[in-house]
């Protein structure tokens, strides 16, 4: 069972997260949140602008769901994915991955599987706004094309 | 022949506008057209080596797919840019 999005950082929500992924076949759920700090690089931060190709982002976070149901021993596996999109301020939740597995390793598994994933191949760009400077886009990982 | 390019990340800066038209000849490739959004940023930011790095280091996207330097182009095509990411 999964969902994903791209959405306004006030559509995002952890009481749909938590009803998305409940069931009572699951016996551990965990919520990963991504939140934006006030600190980065030794800069102040006051604020993250989140820019995203919407399509290849769900299909992203689709076929990273479906090779951790493939790679991790998972029985019962629920996600619900969402990524802010545009201005978040300090301490907005930029993304909130819940996940629920019938036991406890299942879900570290499976919420560390698919963070780690997003950051490696999911196309988001951050641009970082500063208290006494200008704002200015991070720098990022090449995507590589797929052989 | 009319290429329109989706800008996102950094390569927002490259334009006012959410893309960039280019006239590229028949039969161009991805390549081609790398080649021609570098021009475009040698000719906004010849400061600035930043940005010339990125478009180099930039993935190409048709619809939801990557698509490599070979790729063949089609009139009227709209490909996007893609710089190096790092959502989360």
């Amino acid at each position: 069972m999964f969902h994903c999005d791209v959405v306004d950082i006030k559509e995002i929500s952890l009481d749909k997260a938590q009803t998305f992924i409940e069931s009572q076949k699951c016996g551990a759920s965990l919520f990963f949140i991504g939140t934006v700090r006030d600190h980065n690089n030794e800069k102040e931060v006051t604020g993250i602008t989140y820019d995203s190709h919407d399509i290849m982002v769900k299909k992203s976070f689709e076929e990273i769901y479906n090779e951790a149901i493939k790679k991790l021993d998972l029985q019962h596996p629920a996600a619900f994915v969402e990524h802010a999109k545009g201005y978040v301020p300090l301490g907005g939740i930029s993304i909130i991955i819940a996940v629920a597995c019938k036991h406890r390793k299942q879900v570290y598994d499976f919420s560390r599987f698919i963070i780690e994933e997003i950051k490696k191949r999911t196309p988001i760009w951050k641009k970082e706004h500063y208290k006494n400077e200008e704002a200015k886009w991070l720098d990022g990982q090449k995507l590589e094309v797929k052989k | 022949m009319k290429i329109k390019v989706e800008l996102f990340g950094v390569c927002r800066e490259l334009s006012d506008k959410d893309y960039i038209n280019l006239e590229l000849d028949e039969n161009s490739k991805i390549k081609d057209l790398r080649n021609e959004m570098i021009k475009i940023v040698k000719n906004k930011f010849p400061e600035n080596s930043n940005y010339l790095e990125m478009v180099k280091k930039s993935a190409f996207s048709s619809k939801d797919e990557i698509v490599e330097d070979a790729y063949k182009l089609h009139r009227n095509d709209t490909i996007s840019i893609i710089p190096p990411i790092g959502g989360g």
